[in-house]
């Protein structure tokens, strides 16, 4: 997604670009062509273009309200069990690397029913405890 | 950046409650970035503010919206759609915005949601410091990069008080003494000097002794082709020039 647009209203007369303050526009001729050029990172949109645009060309709205950009896509980690969205599988190892230990893809309700369920089978007798019982 | 607080909910309450239609209007700018008045915390007042508790009968009905810069009258002209209907607007911008807004949308009343507290900088994630009071005449080639008219209490031009005591202010005692932070810096930077020149008492005039302060440039948009000279005087101001 472009932020800094302009119409069809647009001549390259510079005016944007000789008055932009934080030099967020420059041009470069080459050849027959005249590009107009916009830098994301230092416009301070602050609206000078579009309020000094002798054109009315620059669409600012597009400065103001944008769709959002894709930055990163991870694989995730789920429950074994439902399939509930935990963290990211990324995530998941360094966490098992910090705590040293095997982390489990169990949502917090399957592990505290997979608790149960173990101790049961270890100590039967001893933990009649359900979900939602208190000790 | 300008730092504001939200004010007391009591407060922002008591100046919404005979309105039914009311428009929260966050701002993009320093207020996002204080954590106080951006669209987040604009979401956040709307969600507060419609419990019902807060009222005597239905509480108003709210919607919200954030642009950009609040202090700026063509963006909030040409980018801040305002509901029909709406009886009020409830604003998180800073005092400049507060007023840029009712200016132009006069005469509908625009409520501050924000107390502004100061121009300051971020030293930690979560902690603002007051660095600048915007005096009009920095000083602070001379005072090591801190500002005795911020940082001291008393904002004392020419060396500490009698009550500075071990580096700490005598008024806030938990706070550092600005000239002896001076001092120390100045020492480092072997600039002592700077401590013992003389130096014209202070013009507060263009630290707001005149009156409210205008700055024109030159070459913009319908500005004039020839600025007032610095600093701008009230005179020259009234006569136009």
């Amino acid at each position: 997604m472009q932020h800094f647009q302009v119409n069809d209203r647009c001549n390259g007369c510079l005016a944007c670009v000789q008055n932009c303050p934080a030099s967020a526009l420059d041009s470069v001729d080459r050849g027959e062509k005249r590009t107009i050029l916009h830098n994301m990172a230092r416009c301070a949109r602050c609206g000078t273009c579009w309020r000094i645009c002798p054109q009315d060309a620059v669409e600012f709205k597009h400065l103001l309200e944008s769709d959002w950009d894709e930055v990163a896509t991870l694989n995730l980690a789920r429950c074994k069990v439902c399939g509930e969205t935990l963290y990211t599988k990324d995530f998941g190892e360094v966490l098992s690397e910090k705590l040293d230990t095997k982390v489990d893809s169990l949502c917090p309700r399957h592990r505290e029913e997979l608790s149960r369920l173990a101790s049961v089978y270890f100590f039967p007798g001893k933990s009649r405890m359900k979900m939602g019982e208190k000790r | 950046m300008i730092v504001g607080d939200l004010k007391p909910i009591e407060e922002i309450v008591s100046s919404i409650s005979d309105f039914k239609k009311i428009l929260v209007v966050g701002c993009g700018s320093c207020v996002t970035v204080c954590l106080s008045g951006g669209d987040k915390e604009a979401r956040e007042l709307v969600r507060e503010l419609s419990h019902t508790g807060y009222y005597k009968n239905d509480p108003p009905d709210f919607s919200h919206s954030t642009i950009e810069r609040q202090c700026e009258r063509d963006f909030l002209t040409s980018y801040l759609e305002i509901p029909k209907d709406t009886e009020a607007i409830l604003s998180l911008g800073c005092g400049a915005g507060v007023q840029t807004m009712a200016n132009t949308f006069e005469p509908l009343p625009v409520i501050p949601a924000l107390n502004t507290t100061f121009l300051g900088a971020s030293e930690e994630p979560g902690v603002w410091q007051e660095q600048c009071r915007g005096c009009g005449d920095c000083v602070l080639a001379f005072t090591g990069g801190i500002c005795p008219v911020a940082k001291c209490a008393k904002s004392i031009f020419n060396g500490p008080c009698g009550g500075s005591r071990d580096g700490r202010c005598e008024i806030y005692t938990d706070v550092p003494c600005a000239w002896s932070l001076i001092y120390h810096r100045l020492k480092k930077q072997n600039n002592l000097k700077f401590m013992t020149e003389y130096r014209e008492p202070r013009d507060w005039r263009p630290g707001g002794g005149l009156g409210p302060r205008e700055r024109r440039r030159t070459g913009i948009n319908g500005s004039p082709e020839h600025s007032a000279p610095y600093p701008v005087e009230r005179d020259a101001l009234e006569v136009g020039t």
